[in-house]
């Protein structure tokens, strides 16, 4: 690296650190370290602003209670810093000296573990074993220097059951001196969770084990979260955090396929480096996958277990497809009348149904697609590669070509093409 | 009727006209038991009637439409026979009275003789002697003092009874009306019991369910059912003394009541005083008070027949025979009859009237506290009954059906299923059937209160039963078939 870059970079990164993205349109990639590597985009998140004291890069995080608003209609009552879940994402550059003011603001104690980073004992945050843990209303610093790049995150290590269920995370990502791999247009963030947040409830429940019903990327729940907006042809690449308390998540990509370049142990090699469209990311781990899309659209990107694109998705209600229910449904006219039988023909159109609702809930429901209601909802959002992105608007649909989107066969075509549906099999 | 006394004594004293002239009639009767339970009895209790006859003709206007509980009470007015029986039994005490104040009858003697000459021929003398009894009719005064007191302790007994009856009609009508109404939330349970079968059977023939489901569900709708059945005789049960009370028969046992209970009223009674006002009004105090006094006056009238001489006074007249020499004329002379009270001084009569007067002095004593006790009882009957009502009635019921609401919001949010649904739905039923009981049990405990007031001790207010509700839960136990 020449002083010019050096120059270039270094100023740049105090800048874009020092402000606070704002949300709804990402900023343009800024080059915020050696090398030409731009900064990270935190989707619905922001970056944490670092201060220059000395040869210290210092960082303040307090933690504390606040109203998250995990999509329209659905808030609750959150722990997090700096007033968000998850907290800023921290983004430093490998050999940088941090110096970080840990302000508690919760009712209990708490400490910040710097999750994968390779630090002093005594910097490391776990509460009764490395350190005391701070207690409400005091500040406690911590300060190391970063000797290995990569994709970190960080959480409390105090009470991490409760804490960690509602919303006390966060991104740590360390630029390397000398970027590895090709250089990346767009470098995204987006930490996944999950929650249980019983319908109609205001607060997040830390005892669930199993029945979580919120599912996130960086604390949105669908169709709140921020699409990924990348131009075709860019290279791209996203890091997936998880500190879901319980699940692991298969994030799946529609419409390309990438490969695994680093974990939060390191890079991997190139020849290990294996094309995927799936990436599994463990409970406690990060996983970095880069990627060159060529086919402009608008691309799901979601976990694919199925209940966790299911926003408060209930597990009580029995089993009703296929049912014949109306002796039961002239029944239960007597009985209730303002009950509705559902389920029985099959439940993708819940989300649509105008029925009365909890407040502050979101069961079931998706949101507005181009063509129609897209009925997933938690860890689902939209990878949208266009050919100007800069320039595209992010929210936007995606214009189909003509004759490129799949619609009704018409009885000619299928007549020419030998498809007969009249008894329902074709290997007949 | 302090003048009516006093006209009669009057009359006894002078012995001028017979004492049946002055006995109150019938309808004095039945004015004096208005007066005593300041109800408005119906002027036809004291007319003579037939069965056969049919019934009074407001009795049928009455029966054209639900009746209500004061309907009721209005027909057992006019056609208990109990209540009929009772007026007229009060006909006994009236002819004691009657009997008490009659004059005792002159005794005449009439005495032939064969003269002292045998030789003469047959010509009797004759004497006749006249005699009247002048200490039992000076006695017979007091005497009657002590039958009316008797007659004025009957038409008490006989209010006692009006008040009492009032009370059963209504306690039997809200039996009555709380069984039906039970009956009809029992029947909208039982539908979600069948709505949950149906659920189970539909999802059991869709897959969804294995038979097991199906099984637990026909069980608790069967359950269901078999209570429901109970529910619906409970109420042919409870009909049959309402029928009885208000002495219905044939086709005018076909009537209907008003659908349900009405709710509690806005304030309770004012328990102010209670039990000095349940001790005024009380009819069996008076009664008794009454019977005391009539004992009392019978002890007084036992003293003076032992002290008193039986003195009569009479006439003699005499007439030799004719054929006798100097004889053939009447002569006149006077008779002074007297018994001296020497051994039997009516000490044993005496004794048992003064222990009669002390036995009832007891009685009343101990009555009166009865009362008292009485009336703080019907409070606290009114007072808890009033609170659990009124809670089920502004705080448990809108609560169970809170519950509801947010049960179907959070079904419409899938986070329930149908078979929780009408779980919920069972238990805010069951909320409803325990607030008709409670409401039963109120307003038979308001009755009480009245009664009580109105003279009455009764039933609830005596520790007897309140009246057996029927079940108490129809919610069932069966969670969910489905899940």
């Amino acid at each position: 690296m020449d002083r010019r870059s050096f120059l270039k970079w270094s100023g740049l990164a105090t800048g874009a650190a020092m402000v606070e993205q704002a949300p709804g349109k990402p900023p343009p990639a800024q080059v915020v370290a050696p090398g030409g590597q731009v900064g990270v985009v935190t989707p619905n998140g922001a970056t944490l602003p670092m201060k220059r004291s000395g040869k210290v890069k210092v960082g303040h995080l307090i933690a504390g209670e606040f109203e998250h608003e995990f999509a329209p209609g659905m808030r609750a009552l959150a722990w997090g810093y700096n007033g968000r879940t998850p907290g800023p994402t921290i983004e430093v550059t490998e050999g940088d000296r941090v110096r970080f003011y840990v302000t508690n603001r919760l009712p209990e104690p708490t400490t910040v573990h710097w999750h994968g980073i390779i630090l002093p004992n005594g910097m490391d945050g776990v509460a009764g074993l490395t350190q005391r843990p701070i207690p409400p209303g005091e500040t406690y610093v911590y300060e190391f220097t970063l000797r290995h790049p990569g994709t970190f995150m960080y959480h409390p290590h105090f009470d991490e059951m409760t804490q960690m269920a509602l919303g006390m995370m966060g991104m740590f990502i360390v630029h390397p001196k000398v970027p590895v791999g090709p250089r990346v247009d767009r470098d995204f963030v987006l930490m996944t969770h999950e929650w249980r947040l019983d319908v109609g409830a205001r607060r997040p429940d830390p005892n669930e084990m199993t029945d979580f019903n919120v599912l996130t990327f960086n604390s949105k729940s669908f169709p709140a979260t921020e699409p990924l907006l990348v131009g075709k042809g860019e290279r791209v690449r996203i890091r997936l955090g998880n500190l879901s308390a319980m699940d692991h998540h298969p994030i799946h990509l529609h419409g390309l396929s990438f490969k695994l370049t680093a974990t939060d142990g390191g890079y991997v090699p190139p020849s290990a480096q294996i094309p995927e469209t799936t990436v599994l990311v463990p409970v406690g781990s990060t996983r970095v996958i880069e990627f060159v899309p060529d086919e402009p659209g608008d691309w799901a990107m979601h976990c694919h277990m199925t209940h966790h694109v299911m926003t408060q998705m209930g597990h009580d209600a029995p089993n009703m497809v296929g049912a014949d229910t109306r002796k039961l449904d002239h029944r239960m006219s007597r009985v209730m009348p303002d009950f509705m039988t559902m389920g029985t023909l099959g439940m993708g159109g819940m989300g649509e149904m105008e029925m009365a609702m909890p407040p502050n809930s979101l069961p079931m429901r998706g949101g507005p697609g181009p063509f129609s209601y897209i009925d997933m909802g938690g860890m689902f959002t939209i990878l949208k590669v266009r050919d100007d992105p800069d320039r595209a608007d992010p929210q936007g649909w995606y214009a189909h070509p003509a004759g490129t989107v799949a619609g009704p066969a018409s009885p000619q075509q299928m007549s020419a093409d030998g498809i007969d549906v009249s008894d329902g099999n074709p290997e007949r | 009727m302090g003048a009516d006394r006093r006209v009669a004594g009057l009359v006894l004293l002078l012995g001028v006209v017979s004492p049946g002239c002055v006995s109150p009639s019938m309808q004095s009767d039945l004015a004096r038991v208005r007066e005593l339970t300041h109800l408005p009895l119906p002027q036809q209790m004291a007319e003579a009637r037939d069965v056969s006859t049919g019934f009074p003709k407001e009795v049928g206007q009455l029966l054209q439409q639900p009746l209500t509980a004061d309907a009721a009470v209005r027909i057992a007015f006019l056609n208990n026979r109990e209540l009929r029986a009772s007026l007229r039994d009060l006909g006994v005490a009236r002819g004691q009275l009657l009997q008490a104040g009659v004059l005792p009858n002159p005794q005449v003697e009439l005495e032939l003789r064969q003269q002292e000459d045998p030789s003469l021929p047959f010509e009797p003398q004759t004497e006749i002697r006249v005699e009247y009894g002048l200490s039992q009719a000076v006695l017979s005064v007091v005497r009657a003092r002590a039958a009316r007191n008797e007659l004025e302790a009957a038409r008490y007994r006989t209010a006692a009874f009006v008040v009492e009856l009032g009370y059963t009609v209504r306690a039997a009508f809200y039996a009555f009306q709380a069984a039906q109404q039970r009956v009809a939330i029992a029947t909208q349970a039982l539908d979600a019991f069948a709505a949950a079968r149906d659920a189970s059977q539909a999802l059991f023939e869709a897959g969804n369910v294995p038979e097991l489901d199906v099984a637990t569900q026909d069980a608790a709708y069967e359950s269901a059912r078999a209570t429901v059945a109970q529910l619906e005789l409970e109420v042919l049960e409870r009909r049959e003394p309402l029928q009885r009370l208000l002495g219905l028969h044939g086709e005018a046992t076909a009537w209907t009541v008003t659908e349900t209970l009405p709710r509690m009223a806005g304030e309770e009674p004012s328990f102010e005083n209670l039990e000095r006002r349940a001790v005024t009004a009380s009819l069996e105090l008076a009664e008794t008070q009454r019977r005391l006094e009539g004992a009392a006056q019978r002890a007084g009238l036992t003293r003076v027949e032992g002290w008193l001489p039986e003195v009569s006074v009479g006439v003699i007249a005499e007439r030799k025979s004719p054929v006798a020499p100097a004889h053939g004329e009447w002569e006149w002379g006077g008779v002074l009859h007297f018994t001296v009270p020497l051994f039997d001084r009516r000490q044993g009569t005496r004794s048992a009237y003064e222990a009669e007067f002390d036995a009832l002095m007891e009685r009343y004593q101990g009555m009166a506290i009865d009362v008292r006790s009485a009336a703080r009882e019907a409070r606290n009957r009114v007072q808890s009954t009033a609170l659990r009502a009124r809670q089920y009635q502004q705080v448990l019921l809108p609560a169970r059906q809170r519950v509801m609401r947010q049960t179907l919001l959070q079904y419409n949010a899938m986070q329930l299923g149908i078979f929780q649904v009408l779980q919920v739905r069972r238990e805010q039923l069951d909320a409803e059937l325990t607030y008709v009981e409670l409401l039963r049990e109120y307003w038979t405990a308001h009755a009480a209160l009245e009664a009580l007031l109105a003279g009455r001790r009764t039933g609830a207010s005596m520790g007897g039963p309140m009246g057996a509700g029927g079940p108490s839960s129809l919610a069932g136990g069966t969670e969910a078939g489905g899940h």
